[in-house]
């Protein structure tokens, strides 16, 4: 049956190659489409990391100008006792510019074993921001008051970065080398990875420091937890008591919540006008696939009502149009996975081979849907051919 | 002769209904999915609110400093603004302003998000921002340094409510009091360099502006006295950045532009390729595959309209037509379908537009159909009318006389 199929279609190549050039033009949108979603789709199941539910972020600059270290770190501390006075105020934390959702990314390299890693995101934070951002610990401890006077530099690393330099070994207690590989830091602990660029982003490998005596002259963010429910109200009162404190700084107050969804719509935004483009796409090519077909139905009236008028069936007529379309659709598919197959055989944009094959398998399973859809009508025009009509026309 | 094959193509169109549809629809939204983005492109960069001397300003937005181990870039500061860029002899007037930045103000217990940034006085006389109440501040107010502003009209509703007048009122951000000198018309933050809520003199800035180092967070317009001296002043930047010392021991190299507005609105920060490349490279990609699709459904279609038409073409041959008049005649009909397919692009486009203005995705950005975008919408129409008839009309024209009066 198949082979009969086959041989009618290589009969008709020329014809048929602009359709089977169209469903492959169609199968590579279709896939690259399906690579966004399913992409997202990932990383949009893996656990945020973090609870920003009730976290505020306050931007400030023009830090306390003073040489006196002890003055500048206790005009700080004040700042942090008189906030954490407050009964609305859970917790708080200063860190640097690389906060949760934002704009700014501070990456580096690190030397393992005297092989260097890239693209490490460096963190600046001090003791209370796991506690503000609700980071789980997963091995080891976060930082405290000790290790400022440790002998090596401690750090906290997280579990990509983990994963990413010691695998399934142990990393606590163990020594990595800053990107020149001049300064040792010992890791104490190893938190969960943060989805730090949000929902639709994959998380990065990162390393915590711990702030030190001269953190303050260049640090610029509080991340501050409130209780839930605190409004504008609340959040007017802290905005006068921070200006007023930081009298030669800008400041701002920011929710968390916020800046997830800014941070969600660069992902969001372009995959929406994707899809639509996509979607018109995809109508302009099921109509014309639909035309076609049924055009080819009216020419072959003759060779279907000859066939009727032996004794097929009119469910084995509209069977073998659908049967043809779908060989059409195979041939066009079977290219189309070859060049899609170098998509995860390169690597191409360092996406997990997951993804690309979840992909091949979802668009092919569309593009046969498709096809089929569009030939069962034409087909069932078919069967609705009377044999005596068909073959009394001339 | 050109009567006689749009009446032809009128009759052909209507004896398949069916197909007609199916052309039409895909070229009309091909064309309506274009329109959408030139009108966007059109809008970003063509907009000249309230930059109206656009063809006579270059701009200046951002510097580098390379070193053998680092490079380190950003927008300039105020000080090499003024005592630098001021050296110059073309430039007419230097506009300093800074980019904008967040911060809060909280008015009846409710929120408001702020936008501020600071200018200097020349600023506003490069600048055309149309007032709706007062004026710009002057320079007498911004060397004393008062505590003055103008603000944007939605900051106004925001911030006042449904008064009339505010000049002349106090509004409170970032835990300061300022007086409002105007109130101007929105500018969408699209127009990224001129966008604000609150505009400030510069000397109120918390952040040092004496500061004398060459990087900070300000932005220059130079205007110039006529569109003719744009290269020359130019050309005198860059050799002002050459002479310049470097900062520091790390650095060995400094790189600054004073760009049109399109080129430094699109600077990435790679200064061996212009931004405007990637732009337009990542703009071709995209029409080409928006137009691949329907061009190959058309060309299709047509392909098997023409199957249909075999015997009235092999009467046409057997008369005498050459086959250069029958493709000539194909490409007419292709050419007056995609016209008619694109008309009604062009209305879809319209409601189209009208809906993203009513949505306000982006607030104050009002997309409109204008002539350059019909014209570019038409040329569009043309090339994608050639495009999917050339094949359909060659194979037309192949075909064998006998064949044709023979066959069904």
């Amino acid at each position: 049956m198949f082979k009969h199929l086959f041989k009618l279609i290589w009969n008709k190549k020329k014809q048929n190659f602009l359709l089977i050039s169209e469903i492959l033009v169609s199968f590579l949108v279709i896939f690259s489409v399906f690579t966004l979603l399913v992409y997202y789709y990932q990383n949009y199941r893996k656990p945020m990391g973090i609870d920003y539910g009730n976290v505020w972020e306050v931007n400030y600059n023009n830090s306390f100008k003073t040489d006196n270290t002890d003055s500048l770190n206790l005009f700080y501390e004040t700042l942090m006792q008189t906030l954490k006075s407050f009964p609305q105020i859970k917790s708080v934390s200063f860190t640097s510019f690389n906060t949760p959702f934002s704009q700014n990314h501070n990456t580096g390299g690190i030397t393992v074993k005297n092989k260097k890693v890239d693209n490490t995101n460096w963190y600046t934070v001090d003791d209370n921001y796991q506690n503000v951002l609700n980071i789980e610990l997963l091995e080891g401890r976060w930082f405290n008051k000790g290790d400022a006077v440790a002998k090596d530099k401690h750090i906290v690393i997280n579990s990509d970065l983990k994963e990413k330099i010691f695998g399934n070994d142990n990393a606590i207690g163990e020594f990595i080398g800053d990107g020149d590989n001049k300064n040792k830091m010992q890791v104490i602990g190893v938190v969960n990875a943060i989805k730090t660029k949000g929902d639709f982003a994959n998380t990065e490998p990162g390393l915590y420091n711990r702030t030190d005596t001269g953190s303050f002259r260049w640090l610029g963010k509080i991340l501050v937890k409130v209780n839930t429910g605190e409004d504008a109200g609340f959040e007017s009162q802290l905005y006068k008591i921070l200006a007023n404190y930081l009298k030669s700084s800008n400041v701002e107050i920011e929710h968390l919540v916020n800046k997830r969804k800014s941070a969600n719509y660069f992902y969001l935004v372009p995959m929406i006008v994707l899809l639509i483009v996509a979607g018109f796409l995809i109508v302009n090519v099921a109509l014309g696939l639909f035309g076609v077909l049924w055009y080819n139905i009216n020419k072959r009236r003759g060779e279907i009502g000859l066939r009727r008028a032996i004794g097929a069936s009119g469910k084995s007529v509209s069977a073998q149009l659908v049967s043809e379309s779908m060989i059409l659709a195979t041939l066009s598919l079977i290219i189309g996975a070859f060049f899609a197959m170098q998509f995860p055989l390169l690597n191409v944009f360092d996406l997990p081979t997951s993804v690309y094959l979840t992909a091949i398998i979802l668009s092919i399973l569309f593009i046969y849907l498709l096809v089929f859809i569009c030939s069962l009508y034409p087909g069932k025009q078919a069967a609705a051919i009377y044999p005596a009509v068909a073959l009394h026309e001339e | 002769m050109l009567k006689n094959y749009f009446k032809i193509a009128i009759a052909v169109l209507r004896r398949r209904k069916f197909f007609t549809v199916i052309s039409l629809f895909g070229i009309s939204f091909t064309l309506t999915i274009l329109l959408v983005l030139t009108a966007f492109i059109d809008k970003v960069a063509g907009d000249n609110y309230p930059d109206r001397k656009r063809d006579r300003s270059l701009y200046i937005t951002r510097m580098e400093e390379d070193g053998p181990g680092n490079m380190s870039s950003s927008a300039l500061s105020f000080y090499f603004l003024n005592h630098y860029t001021s050296s110059l002899k073309i430039p007419v007037k230097i506009g300093i302003s800074s980019g904008f930045n967040g911060t809060n103000t909280y008015v009846n217990n409710k929120k408001i998000a702020v936008n501020y940034k600071y200018t200097n006085a020349d600023y506003w006389d490069i600048l055309e921002y149309d007032f709706t109440e007062g004026k710009a501040f002057n320079k007498q107010q911004v060397d004393n340094a008062e505590k003055v502003a103008v603000i944007s009209t939605d900051m106004k509703i925001a911030y006042f409510g449904d008064e009339s007048s505010v000049v002349g009122k106090y509004i409170e951000a970032d835990n300061v009091k300022y007086r409002v000198t105007g109130v101007v018309k929105n500018v969408p933050i699209t127009s990224y360099t001129t966008y604000s809520d609150i505009y400030l003199p510069y000397t109120v800035s918390k952040t040092d502006y004496n500061d004398k180092g060459y990087r900070g967070g300000y932005t220059g317009i130079l205007l110039a006295n006529s569109k003719s001296e744009l290269t020359k002043m130019h050309d005198e930047y860059e050799q002002m950045v050459q002479k310049l010392p470097m900062e520091s021991k790390d650095f060995d190299h400094i790189y600054s532009h004073a760009d049109p507005y399109i080129t430094s609105y699109l600077d990435t920060g790679n200064e061996n390729q212009s931004g405007v490349v990637y732009a337009l490279t990542a703009i071709a990609i995209f029409v080409l595959l928006v137009m691949l699709l329907p061009t190959i459904n058309l060309v299709n279609i047509n392909v098997t309209r023409i199957m249909e038409r075999s015997s009235e073409i092999g009467v046409r041959k057997a008369f005498g037509a050459s086959s250069k008049t029958l493709v000539y005649q194909f490409i007419i009909e292709n050419l007056i379908l995609t016209i008619l397919g694109g008309l009604i692009g062009v209305v879809l486009s319209i409601v189209i537009l009208q809906v993203i203005n009513g949505a306000n995705l982006i607030a104050n950005l009002e997309l409109s159909l204008n002539f350059t975008v019909l014209l570019i919408g038409l040329l569009i129409c043309l090339v994608f009318g050639l495009l999917s008839g050339v094949y359909p009309a060659w194979r037309m024209s192949k075909l064998n006389v006998v064949d044709a009066l023979k066959a069904q």
